[in-house]
């Protein structure tokens, strides 16, 4: 409900303009502290405080980028590796939604499967490395499946311990109007776990980024987590420190990606 | 008048893994069709195990509960509204649930929400609504299948103190003008006798009928019978009666 109609009274109008400060002094310090670190570690790099060669320099980033976009590869590694990200985080977000349904149907399939789920859980991925070289060659397949693997348990936790904390009186209340299983699932279950879903789109896009790096660093020929691999063995650090940069800035992307789908997602009434 | 729901020497015993808990013993009594019947009793007694039988959400494990094919609308504490509908939608959620379709329900729907106040709340989700206009809507999706009987468990408590005694007018108003028979449970006593036709009285767990009281008012209107000089003299019959 807006009051659009009505004028603002004064100390209103003054509280507004307060809020509207402090959120520019946010974004100013924000920036600033962005200028005066990146200020400070080119300033130490050119008096020679520190050696550059080990901790690199923004305009040497700069120049690394550049080398790289200029001799047509650039694109080439940041598309590898945003193309097994995405795919790996979208397999596993649909994969760990169904699979986390299918546990919310069925009781007893959510009993038999709970140990397994916890072990696998509580696995560190990297160790299955070897077997998926093995099983999926060293291509991007290979890299795409550990991404899976990192985000896919995660996404059926969340997303089960979301159905599962679905509101028992509106359950009772559906069933009350004669509601079936499908009926309670789509009408109820599934809108009511949006927010959770959401959220659990946020945890992943890290999970993601760590499945595909973690799957570049055992086996790749290509992609951002090669680049850094690479650099780090014939000691460019620019190259890594490079490679770095440009992965902040993606995965930064993505998760503002994310935000976006959730205001579209999930307004009205919902605070 | 005949039976539109009857509970013929009804147990029902909960089942867990620590053991059995038998919530409601022998219970016999019916309700008339047009009737409001008001079933108060000390808190945790199984009133709520009353109803889920009523509506046929459990099964009784002794006796039989009959209700001659009647639909049940259910009405229960917090208004359970879905935050992600609108109202209107939230009104059409039992005609979904039940797949009538067609624009006939829809428009009776719109009419009720038009008649009692909400009109002009149509589009506006729950949360822009204060929590007596809540339970309004919540009254109307309830009766917006049509259903034989309403079921209202503790409708009234979860509001503060005035909006309660407003919302219990517009409830009892809605009820009386649309005809519907009503049962209603609550450990409010004043509530049960400002409403009700009959008041039955439970036990402690396991629940039995300790008894049934006509109450006699032709007053309809709670708020008024508040004020008539009946109303004590029953508050006190009952009290004395929930504390043996």
């Amino acid at each position: 409900m807006k009051h659009q109609s009505i004028p603002y009274s004064r100390e209103h109008e003054r509280y507004l303009r307060k809020c509207r400060k402090r959120a520019v002094l946010v974004w100013t310090c924000r920036i600033g502290l962005l200028v005066l670190l990146l200020g400070a570690w080119e300033l130490v790099a050119a008096l020679g405080w520190v050696d550059p060669f080990i901790t690199s320099s923004p305009s040497r980033i700069a120049a690394t980028i550049a080398g790289l976009y200029a001799d047509g590869t650039l694109f080439y590694h940041v598309g590898v590796t945003l193309w097994e990200t995405l795919a790996g985080f979208f397999l596993a977000v649909f994969l760990g939604t169904f699979t986390a349904l299918a546990l919310w149907w069925s009781d007893s399939l959510r009993k038999v499967l709970e140990p397994y789920i916890v072990v696998l859980n509580a696995l560190p991925k990297i160790a299955l490395g070897p077997l998926i070289i093995i099983w999926c060659g060293t291509g991007s397949e290979a890299i795409v499946f550990m991404t899976v693997l990192v985000g896919l348990i995660v996404a059926i936790l969340h997303m089960l311990s979301a159905f599962i904390a679905t509101d028992e009186n509106k359950v009772l209340l559906l069933r009350s109007m004669g509601a079936n299983k499908v009926q309670i699932l789509t009408k109820l279950v599934i809108p009511s776990a949006l927010p959770a879903f959401i959220s659990m789109l946020k945890v992943n896009v890290g999970m993601a980024w760590i499945g595909s790096i973690m799957g570049e660093y055992i086996v790749s020929k290509a992609g951002l987590g090669y680049l850094i691999v690479y650099g780090g063995q014939v000691f460019k650090l620019d190259l890594v420190m490079s490679a770095t940069c440009i992965l902040c800035l993606l995965a930064a992307l993505m998760y503002f990606l994310v935000v976006l789908l959730e205001k579209l997602l999930v307004r009205n009434g919902r605070t | 008048m005949k039976h539109i729901l009857s509970f013929d020497d009804v147990t029902y015993i909960y089942h867990t893994r620590r053991g059995e808990t038998v919530a409601a013993e022998h219970l016999s009594f019916s309700l008339d069709e047009g009737e409001f019947a008001a079933v108060i009793g000390p808190s945790g007694c199984g009133k709520t195990t009353l109803l889920s039988l009523a509506a046929g959400l459990l099964t009784p494990s002794e006796g039989k509960v009959e209700s001659g094919g009647a639909s049940f609308g259910y009405m229960l504490q917090k208004d359970e509204l879905f935050p992600w509908r609108t109202v209107e939608k939230n009104l059409y959620l039992p005609l979904e649930i039940k797949k009538m379709k067609g624009d006939a329900p829809r428009k009776r729907v719109r009419a009720l929400a038009e008649k009692y106040g909400l009109g002009g709340f149509l589009q506006s989700y729950p949360a822009q609504l204060s929590g007596g206009m809540r339970q309004r809507a919540a009254l109307i999706r309830t009766l917006a299948a049509d259903p034989d009987v309403l079921l209202l468990d503790e409708p009234f408590s979860a509001l503060d103190y005035q909006t309660r005694l407003n919302v219990t007018e517009d409830v009892s108003h809605i009820i009386r003008s649309e005809g519907k028979t009503a049962l209603l449970i609550t450990h409010d006593i004043s509530e049960a006798i400002s409403l009700a036709d009959r008041v039955l009285v439970l036990t402690r767990r396991p629940a039995r009928i300790r008894s049934t009281h006509s109450l006699g008012f032709s007053e309809k209107n709670p708020l008024k019978r508040r004020e008539m000089s009946g109303f004590s003299a029953w508050f006190e019959l009952l009290w004395k009666e929930l504390n043996a």
